[in-house]
């Protein structure tokens, strides 16, 4: 117990939070991915460094780049939360051009450039996560593992079924005693687990390095043309070097057999993602008091519903989330996620949908399957996503059919 | 002929290296910090470089992290009096790293040893 409280101080945490996130626009057209609003009153970014905080990882760098504005705003006004007299603290790093005149070229170079970081703090272990994934991990089952096996790298690892892991994961070969022997990112052929055919060995992006090989390796793959990238390059490289390279199964923290891990990567993921939370019994439990999610939100009144007459205005929300300071006057929500602040007026109709704060719904309009962005007004009488040919020529539909309506959108009743 | 670049602040010290290596067969050129080294690298780009560490003006680990940002297989080799740069992760960008000595074997050998394997590389 002691030499895991001790392995804790030694670690640092570099969250890579400067994905540009393009197939999330027009989300992503004024914010970074990992800024994106999530699960009513969330940014993605929250669930990384919850499992931080809830794991006593205290010591963490957060390496941003693209539009970077909002995750900033973000990260001071929620993540405050650390005491540089206990050796706490969370950096806000925007690339620094320390040594190099160009902006980040990949996961791996993002740490490359940010070794001036790593020598002044001189962690024994550094832990590089994604500020793009949703999911609950205790990280200390991960450094312990990896320091009982003195091993370079160890990934976070679980089993995806084949289908879902093709072309979109990387996928690790373990041997019995789950040393990666081969990895692969995002293959078109996944090769299956050892005695489970049916499914991969998936990497969460989580990796914990021993200090001195992430250095080296980070080093070695700056000098080579490749794509800087962990799961393309540094991995597969250590593993044709023989290092120690380890899997530690993610034991999962979802609700039933699955372990729940999503990279919420597409309008898709995000709006599923959401959609996964309304469930009776949702597969990420946001309730959980031994493992709470923090963010930052703005103070508002309780959630009010107006209305109740017998056959007239009814104002109802059902298997939804309803974020506080919410009104919804004689309408209807449903299976839907609603941010703080929101107003649905009277004979409106929301299926489905994921309302960011401040959105206004006129009286009378009616939505289904729509992502509406921040501060948005929808005028009284509107109809999305009951015609997609008509949405496309207005706003973005994804591949499902899930329409977004843009900040700053003007639209005609 | 391989060129080799040769950052060195002390005049004394640069010209013992640049006659030893010239005497080895090389074409040296000579830069006196680190700001005059990426200058050089522009001008005429090096086989290799043996960059001095502690120098005025921009020191010899930001000059090569900034050369290698541009050239990121030139051979780096640095030489310094001082062991303890070795322990700092910004040192280890370099190829090579060899502790000044009156006895210039370890680093001709070296220089010699990163120049048959960048060319060997190259090929």
């Amino acid at each position: 117990m002691a030499k895991i409280a001790d392995a804790i101080k030694k670690t640092t945490v570099m969250l890579l939070a400067g994905g540009q996130g393009e197939r999330l626009y027009p989300l992503t057209r004024d914010r970074a991915k990992p800024a994106v609003p999530f699960g009513g009153i969330y940014r993605i970014i929250d669930f990384t460094l919850s499992n931080c905080m809830n794991s006593g990882l205290r010591r963490i760098n957060v390496l941003t780049q693209y539009k970077s504005f909002s995750l900033q705003r973000h990260l001071d006004f929620g993540w405050s939360l650390f005491r540089p007299e206990f050796g706490e603290y969370i950096n806000v790093i925007p690339p620094q051009q320390r040594g190099s005149s160009h902006w980040y070229l990949g996961t791996a170079d993002a740490i490359y450039q940010n070794i001036y970081t790593l020598e002044r703090q001189k962690p024994d272990h550094v832990l590089v996560a994604s500020g793009d994934h949703v999911y609950k991990m205790n990280y200390q089952h991960l450094l312990e593992v990896h320091c009982e096996r003195e091993a370079d790298l160890t990934i976070a690892c679980f089993a995806v079924p084949v289908e879902r892991a093709r072309g979109l994961l990387g996928v690790a070969v373990p041997d019995a005693d789950g040393r990666i022997v081969d990895f692969r990112e995002k293959p078109l052929d996944p090769p299956p687990m050892p005695g489970n055919p049916g499914y991969c060995f998936c990497s969460m992006g989580v990796y914990l390095f021993r200090t001195e090989a992430l250095v080296r390796e980070v080093v070695a793959d700056a000098k080579t043309d490749s794509e800087h990238d962990f799961g393309m390059n540094v991995i597969r490289s250590m593993i044709g070097k023989d290092e120690q390279v380890w899997a530690h199964e993610f034991g999962g923290s979802g609700i039933g057999d699955e372990p729940y891990w999503r990279d919420i990567g597409t309008i898709d993921a995000l709006w599923e993602a959401n959609n996964d939370l309304v469930q009776v019994q949702p597969t990420l439990n946001l309730y959980d008091t031994d493992w709470p999610i923090h963010t930052h939100q703005p103070q508002a009144p309780p959630v009010k519903t107006v209305f109740n007459e017998p056959k007239g205005r009814q104002g109802r929300a059902v298997n939804s989330l309803v974020s506080s300071g919410c009104i919804i006057s004689g309408a209807h929500v449903e299976d839907s996620v609603l941010s703080p602040n929101v107003r649905v007026h009277t004979g409106a109709e929301v299926h489905q949908c994921v309302l960011l704060d401040d959105v206004d719904i006129g009286r009378d309009a009616k939505l289904r399957r729509v992502i509406v962005d921040k501060r948005v007004p929808i005028p009284a009488g509107a109809v999305i996503g009951y015609d997609l040919d008509h949405d496309r020529a207005r706003f973005t539909v994804s591949e499902n059919g899930i329409v977004v309506v843009p900040k700053r959108a003007a639209l005609d009743a | 002929m391989s060129k080799i670049l040769l950052v060195e602040d002390d005049a004394n010290q640069a010209l013992l290296y640049q006659q030893e290596l010239e005497a080895d067969g090389y074409e040296v050129a000579l830069a006196t910090n680190g700001r005059e080294a990426i200058q050089a690298v522009e001008d005429a780009l090096p086989d290799l470089i043996v960059m001095d560490v502690s120098m005025p003006g921009m020191d010899g680990i930001e000059a090569m992290g900034r050369i290698l940002s541009e050239h990121n297989t030139l051979p780096v080799i640095l030489n310094t009096a001082y062991a303890s740069y070795k322990d700092n992760f910004l040192s280890w960008s370099a190829d090579a790293y060899v502790i000044k000595t009156s006895d210039l074997a370890e680093l001709k050998e070296t220089v010699a040893r990163l120049l048959k394997k960048a060319g060997a590389d190259k090929a």
